[in-house]
């Protein structure tokens, strides 16, 4: 904490925000010894996994082509350059589609796991008798787009989440 | 810290290290952590709280404990959770593994370790039907037949096409970075995520790995968004038990086939550390 190359070093400490991005190393990662026994982390694997936004289902595969229908492929012959070609793009259609799913289902986990905010406290209260709590409100998502998805979603890394959808159209 | 009583371990350092007056522990109040020492070494240790498990705030005093200790010189992680039985217990570990745990403090003297993963761009769709001719087709076939199909194969196409540009270009980065690094490990793999490695990085070159990580990402990011988490506590770069096989690869590894990817040269030293 004396020379400014450490305390430099100590700004970027990573933070609530970014407790997300290292997960996986807290966890999976540093040193094991056999002799100690680890606490149990009941709920964090599947947390793990719903954590990331998937990509490889249809909700997206859909959201992608509404993007693609969007786009004027006529145009792709023509004279215009490509900045006019996608101008306006950038900050409607494209992001408000596939990022917009996305940002609410990082914001339901990161609630799940109490990142989101400074809200230890309450947190505290909810897990005395909330033991399953971080897996519940991942899961609890859309529902929708579930018509004959079958064959993709075994491609899925959200296989069983999909199929589940597809059972229930 | 009563003896006989099980013990947190955080992590091990040197016996001569000591702990500022602020380090706080995992659980609520913060249990005081301490410093075992055995030998050379020294465990760092705290009671048990009871009900330990992953909460968000025991996770980050794990980590910003780790992560202040690593500021002023080299510290062993341990993973979160590890409880050991009781003092003897732990000495009994440390001991038994002494010479080992020393090599590799002395491996991650002055060194960090910086997180990159890599996503595909979600809203680069636009450029990824400019470059790619496949996708513009089944588009063009969407357009003429819509179909809920088409759309789902469509759709398919962009996300992998996505994954793919990401992942060359995540590839690219990797070769790149590495020369900033003694060493590289690729780290669990994150859903979402198509590259998540771990760059074993001097500390005074951890700015210039951050530029570096930046600059690349502003150059290809139609291609690649780039997040980068450090310096971290040196989780990846532990030695692991003898019975799994060690991932850690040498830097000069991923630099094959490039010119000079020495690690260790001192043409990419920066010149200022910390501005």
């Amino acid at each position: 904490m004396t020379t400014t190359t450490y305390n430099e070093a100590a700004v970027c400490v990573p933070r609530a925000g970014t407790l997300y991005d290292v997960l996986e190393l807290i966890l999976d990662r540093g040193m094991v010894i056999d002799i100690f026994v680890r606490v149990s982390l009941v709920g964090i694997e599947i947390l793990k996994i719903d954590a990331r936004i998937v990509v490889a289902s249809v909700d997206t595969y859909l959201r992608f082509a509404e993007v693609c229908n969007r786009l004027d492929l006529n145009q792709d012959a023509s004279s215009r350059t490509v900045p006019d070609l996608f101008a306006g793009m950038s900050g409607g259609v494209a992001k408000g589609g596939a990022k917009r799913a996305a940002k609410s289902v990082g914001g339901k986990v990161k609630d799940a796991i109490g990142m989101g905010d400074e809200d230890d406290d309450e947190r505290d209260a909810h897990d005395e008798h909330g033991e399953a709590e971080p897996e519940e409100a991942p899961r609890a998502r859309r529902g929708s787009g579930s018509r004959s998805g079958s064959r993709t979603a075994s491609a899925s890394r959200a296989g069983s989440r999909a199929t589940r959808r597809t059972q229930e159209a | 810290m009563t003896t006989g009583s099980r013990l947190y371990v955080y992590g091990i350092v040197h016996a001569d290290r000591t702990l500022p007056p602020s380090t706080r522990g995992v659980g609520r109040p913060p249990a005081r952590v301490e410093l075992l020492p055995v030998g050379e070494l020294a465990a760092l240790v705290s009671d048990v709280p009871p009900d330990l498990r992953a909460r968000r705030r025991d996770l980050m005093a794990h980590q910003e404990l780790l992560t202040a200790l690593g500021t002023e010189g080299p510290v062993l992680p341990m993973r979160f959770g590890m409880v050991a039985e009781d003092a003897s217990a732990v000495e009994r570990a440390v001991r038994a593994a002494a010479p080992t745990h020393l090599a590799a403090l002395e491996r991650l003297e002055n060194r960090t370790e910086m997180n990159l993963k890599a996503m595909p761009v979600h809203s680069a769709v636009e450029a990824l039907v400019r470059d790619d001719a496949g996708v513009r087709r089944l588009a063009a076939d969407v357009r003429r037949r819509p179909s809920y199909e088409g759309n789902v194969r469509l759709g398919q196409a962009v996300a992998e096409g996505l994954a793919r540009r990401a992942t060359e270009a995540a590839d690219e980065a990797l070769r790149t970075l590495v020369r900033l690094a003694d060493e590289v490990v690729r780290g669990p793999k994150v859903p979402g995520c198509v590259l998540n490695a771990s760059f074993l990085v001097a500390q005074e070159r951890g700015e210039r790995f951050r530029a570096a990580v930046e600059q690349f990402a502003a150059a290809h990011r139609e291609r690649v968004e780039l997040r980068l988490t450090g310096p971290l506590p040196c989780y990846s770069f532990v030695p692991e038990k003898p019975k799994e096989p060690q991932e850690s690869q040498g830097a000069s590894d991923f630099a094959a086939g490039e010119a000079s990817g020495s690690p260790g040269g001192s043409a990419a030293r920066p010149t200022a550390v910390g501005s």
